[in-house]
């Protein structure tokens, strides 16, 4: 016990010092990187990329320490543009901001001022499984029931432009033509699922690795119940969930939850580095960060966070970036028309 | 029955544990440093924190992270009644009357009241949060977002009370308050409202820059005029902090309605410590008989929210254990921290062992009540010494407030433009004290507009316009009704018992219309409003109903108000600070020094600008003490040193906080 105590005084002493044992003879010795993170300390991007942060160091020649900044704000669009803009591309800076942002260039939203095919990638921790999950009092148990329901059915969203929930249950609608009455404007998913308990809305459509820990309780009951998912792959823990995508009626609908979830799933939390950083350093930091997300010590910490990892690598992330700036205009035109209208 | 008393039982003996309660200790130790510091919030730490949780067990880690949460409102208080600058962005509302305490050589009382009423308040939520335990799910799951929209509706009537004495201004500032709510995205449409095209408005202005501008800026020139000691009075004796105490135990009910207000209220999602604090204090001035001195130094308006920011913590456990939803950025990452340990919130949480974890819960309870009582005996003993701050001379004390004001603009986002909100509602809030505008009607609607928003519309999304005939809806508006009718009929009575009293409107000078400085400001402020609503014509119904609806009766209001302010207006009263028997400061000392003021206020943003942080502090610091304090060097050395190692060592170098580099050096090196 009184160890615990002496590790705590010792990891606390241990932040104050930023000295590095230095081994290797280059570039990253003495230096410190950085993550920007476009949201605030204790949020689920800020708590991968501190995990993150506290073993790649070690796969780095020199060993330089890692520390996390948060730059929050427009939904991370902040510290994307810093990223790209201001931050320096010496390989001392990577950037931690949500994916969603890349579709949102191709469909001109407001603000970007990036252009996503000149960032470096690193690749990704984890890719998003989106689940749509109603409670049993709803009556939506199946979506065999869901597509026959006469009403449509209240989904809670949190704000336009939202990768989930928002974006993708509006693109399920359309695409598989699910009676939906999309209500947004909550404050997170968490309070969508209170909303749901309390009958206010039937459920909501985001991430399984959020959903399976936050309603966990209400899953095993069977007071909640996973309609659909939407996802390349079927998730080993839904094996029975129907795919949405094979639930759309045309090959536009199937090009959209292509673009607009599947692909955006894979990207959601990709790491950048900023334009112009030179590329042996990217090699370097792209090698690091594959292996951190191997590190039976990053496993075994982010096991602990029940952080899933589920990793993209580098040139996947890059692949369903360009694919995005190759989209047929008028897919572009509809999935404009889908989510912000 | 008997099993829950166990479990109480049980979770008290596992707090005592002996590494549970060192844990703990160590929790309250960094709360207590973060509490007091500006710019470095109960969020930023617990994150820095996580971390060392997991190799914890799960009691020791809710022991460490709740007393660490625990105490910071608490410690928070401290700084802001001595300095005016919040310590948390939970304790702005003590600032109002806590620091006005401590300028009138009350700082010993006022930090007695409000660490004696945060712990009451502390002990408050633990008891709601052990009493709750069977019956908040089925009530919480009763209401909906309609009932939500009611209580923040009820929450905004409290401005009325927030006017002080005159009610028209204190309407239409809480019109601007809800105004300035809706600048950013509107969440409903994703609309740009009043962004100018500035990324950093996206998300709205804070609450945190606002408070630092209207209450640390005037306190620092107000300072630098009179040019004295925080406090103006020669105190005898620095004792008054016993005198808090009694308080506390005075206005017992007081405190023990603002803990329930503080608890029940943050049992609402979106309602949090930053929300109550305003309504607690709204109440105390509501509930008072004689409301003449708030806002001057009143105990009562420091005890009230004093309770309530403590007590929050309760209600918004209780939200956090029960479903999983967490009712701030706090709660959040403690909602981390449950997933981390392997504990699903929910209903289990309520359930005694050995099919629940009631006893883990209750365990909470105790951190809670226990770190309470500990951080707050430690300030006692060192209370006397604190408050000996507030006689340091001016001079030594001014270039401290400005760095705290702008590191703790900066920090809490780490976003440059908050610095420059900050010095705009400098401004705005030094020329609304001065001209006898209220501020926290501001501050209120600021807080509760956008879960008004929100709500309405989340309502109205589901349930059409039925939600109106919900009975709990109903009920609120009952209460609501009731709320604000009853001071009313009360003060007709009044009226009618008492003689009629002599007008105390100032006739206008004959033949003719009053246009002085006050009719500037209220013509600023309707021509600000008329853009506003000129703007928001482009808005469509559904991001433009709020401005609309808020902004129409605003802007005929401050008409009103124009109309008054030209016929005359009251005699005007003493100036607040120069308080009973205070320093004297003839006309044109007071001018040149305000000028003088000013110019290093804006010149140590301008240093920051151009310098960044690191060189602007030790250089601003040295200058100030050397030019406008004339202290001597050995001082002056020591201050700048000191200050720049605590900024460094802490700010840079421990919380790798992301200072911008100073714009010659980006511009140097970008050539």
């Amino acid at each position: 016990m009184g160890k615990k105590l002496i590790l705590l005084a010792v990891a606390l002493i241990v932040s104050f010092a930023t000295a590095s044992a230095a081994s290797a003879d280059d570039f990253y010795k003495g230096k410190t990187i950085r993550i920007v993170v476009g949201f605030s300390a204790g949020d689920g991007f800020d708590t991968y990329a501190r995990a993150i942060a506290r073993h790649m160091s070690k796969h780095i020649p020199g060993q330089p320490p890692i520390v996390v900044e948060n730059m929050t704000g427009a939904g991370s669009l902040i510290a994307a543009n810093h990223v790209y803009k201001v931050a320096k591309p010496d390989g001392l800076t990577i950037g931690h901001f949500i994916g969603g942002l890349f579709l949102g260039q191709v469909l001109g939203q407001k603000g970007i001022e990036f252009d996503a095919r000149k960032f470096e990638y690193l690749g990704a921790p984890i890719t998003d499984h989106v689940v749509c999950a109603m409670t049993k009092a709803s009556g939506i148990t199946s979506v065999e029931n869901w597509m026959a329901s006469k009403t449509p059915v209240k989904m809670g969203g949190i704000a336009p432009g939202t990768s989930t929930p928002d974006n993708a249950t509006r693109i399920l609608k359309a695409a598989v033509g699910l009676p939906i009455q999309l209500v947004t404007g909550y404050k997170g998913t968490a309070e969508v699922r209170l909303a749901a308990e309390s009958g206010e809305v039937a459920g909501g459509c985001w991430g399984w690795d959020s959903v399976s820990v936050t309603w966990r309780k209400a899953l095993d009951s069977g007071d909640a119940v996973v309609v659909l998912q939407a996802n390349r792959r079927t998730h080993p823990d839904l094996p029975q969930v129907p795919q949405a995508i094979k639930l759309a009626k045309t090959d536009e609908g199937r090009k959209m939850i292509e673009v607009g979830i599947h692909s955006d799933s894979d990207i959601v939390r990709a790491y950048t580095l900023p334009p112009g950083t030179p590329k042996d350093r990217v090699q370097l930091l792209r090698k690091a960060f594959e292996d951190t997300l191997k590190d039976p010590e990053f496993l075994a910490d982010a096991k602990k966070s029940k952080l899933n990892v589920d990793p993209v690598a580098a040139d996947v992330v890059e692949k369903d970036i360009s694919a995005l700036f190759k989209l047929d205009p008028a897919i572009v035109g509809k999935l404009k028309d889908i989510l912000y209208n | 029955m008997l099993e829950m008393f166990s479990a109480l039982f049980a979770g008290l003996i596992q707090v005592f544990n002996w590494s549970t309660f060192s844990l703990m200790m160590i929790g309250i130790a960094v709360g207590f440093v973060v509490g007091i510091l500006p710019g470095l919030g109960g969020p930023t730490a617990m994150a820095l924190m996580l971390p060392f949780i997991f190799k914890m067990s799960a009691v020791e880690a809710f022991a460490f992270l709740l007393g660490m949460t625990a105490v910071t409102a608490t410690t928070g208080d401290i700084t802001s009644v001595l300095f005016g600058v919040p310590g948390e962005p939970t304790t702005a509302s003590t600032i109002v009357d806590g620091h006005a305490m401590a300028r009138n050589g009350e700082a010993g009382r006022a930090l007695g009241a409000v660490l004696m009423s945060s712990l009451v308040g502390a002990i408050f939520a633990g008891v709601a949060l052990a009493v709750a335990i069977p019956v908040v799910r089925p009530i919480v799951l009763s209401f909906g977002s309609p009932e939500f929209f009611m209580l923040s509706l009820l929450g905004i009537t409290f401005v009325a009370s927030l006017s002080g004495e005159d009610q028209l201004k204190g309407i239409v500032a809480g019109g601007i308050g809800l105004m300035l709510a809706t600048i950013g995205l509107d969440p409903i449409s994703g609309i740009q409202r009043y962004t100018f095209g500035q990324l950093f408005l996206w998300d709205g202005i804070g609450l945190v820059p606002i408070t630092i501008g209207f209450y640390a800026i005037p306190e620092t020139i107000e300072l630098a005029v009179l040019g004295t000691s925080i406090s103006q009075q020669k105190v005898e004796k620095l004792g008054g902090v016993m005198e808090g105490v009694k308080d506390t135990f005075r206005h017992w009910w007081l405190v023990i309605r603002c803990s329930a207000l503080g608890t029940f209220t943050a049992i609402i999602p979106g309602m949090g410590a930053a929300t109550t604090q305003w309504l607690a204090y709204a109440h105390a001035v509501q509930s008072s008989p004689n409301k003449e001195r708030f806002g001057k130094g009143d105990v009562r308006g420091v005890l009230g929210p004093g309770a309530a920011n403590n007590s929050t913590l309760g209600g918004s456990l209780i939200t956090t254990i029960a479903f999983g939803v967490p009712a701030s950025v706090v709660m959040a990452i403690l909602l981390g921290a449950f997933i981390i340990q392997g504990i699903v919130p929910g209903p289990d949480m309520l359930i005694p062992p050995p099919k629940g974890k009631l006893d883990l819960t209750f365990s909470f309870v105790w951190v809670i009540i226990i770190s309470n009582v500990i951080t707050v005996a430690v300030c006692f003993l060192f209370l006397n010494t604190l408050a000996k701050v507030t006689q340091v001379r001016g001079s030594l004390i001014i270039p401290l407030i400005l760095l705290l004001i702008y590191l703790g603009a900066f920090a809490e986002k780490n976003a440059f433009e908050d610095m420059i909100i900050v010095l705009l509602f400098g401004g705005l809030g030094w020329i609304m004290e001065k001209l006898e505008w209220p501020r926290p009607p501001v501050l209120l609607g600021l807080v509760l507009g956008p879960l008004a928003e929100n709500r309405l519309f989340l309502a109205s999304d589901n349930y059409g316009l039925s939600w109106i005939w919900r009975p709990g809806v109903l009920i609120i508006f009952a209460v609501t009704l009731v709320g604000i009718l009853y001071p009313l009929i009360k003060k007709k009575r009044e009226e009618k018992a008492s003689q009629p009293t002599t007008a105390t409107l100032e006739a206008a000078p004959k033949g003719g219309l009053r246009f002085d400085r006050r009719v500037i400001f209220t013509v600023c402020v309707i021509i600000l409003l008329s853009l506003a609503l000129w703007q928001s014509r482009n808005f469509g119904v559904r991001a433009g109903l709020f401005p609309w609806v808020i902004g129409t009766p605003t802007l005929v209001l401050a008409l009103f108000q124009l109309v008054k302010d030209l016929r005359g207006h009251k005699k005007v009263s003493a100036p607040v600070f120069e308080g009973e028997g205070a320093v004297e400061v003839s006309p044109a000392v007071a001018s040149r020094r305000t000028w003088t003021i000013l110019g290093w206020t804006v010149g140590f943003f301008i240093a920051i600008w151009l310098l960044g942080f690191s060189y602007a502090v030790p250089l601003t610091m040295v200058l100030y003490l050397k030019l406008a304090g004339r202290e001597k060097w050995p001082i002056t050395a020591v201050m700048a040193f000191g200050t720049w190692v605590f900024f460094y060592l802490l700010f840079e170098r421990m919380l790798s906080v992301p200072f911008p580099d100073g714009l010659i050096f980006t511009l140097s090196k970008g050539q």
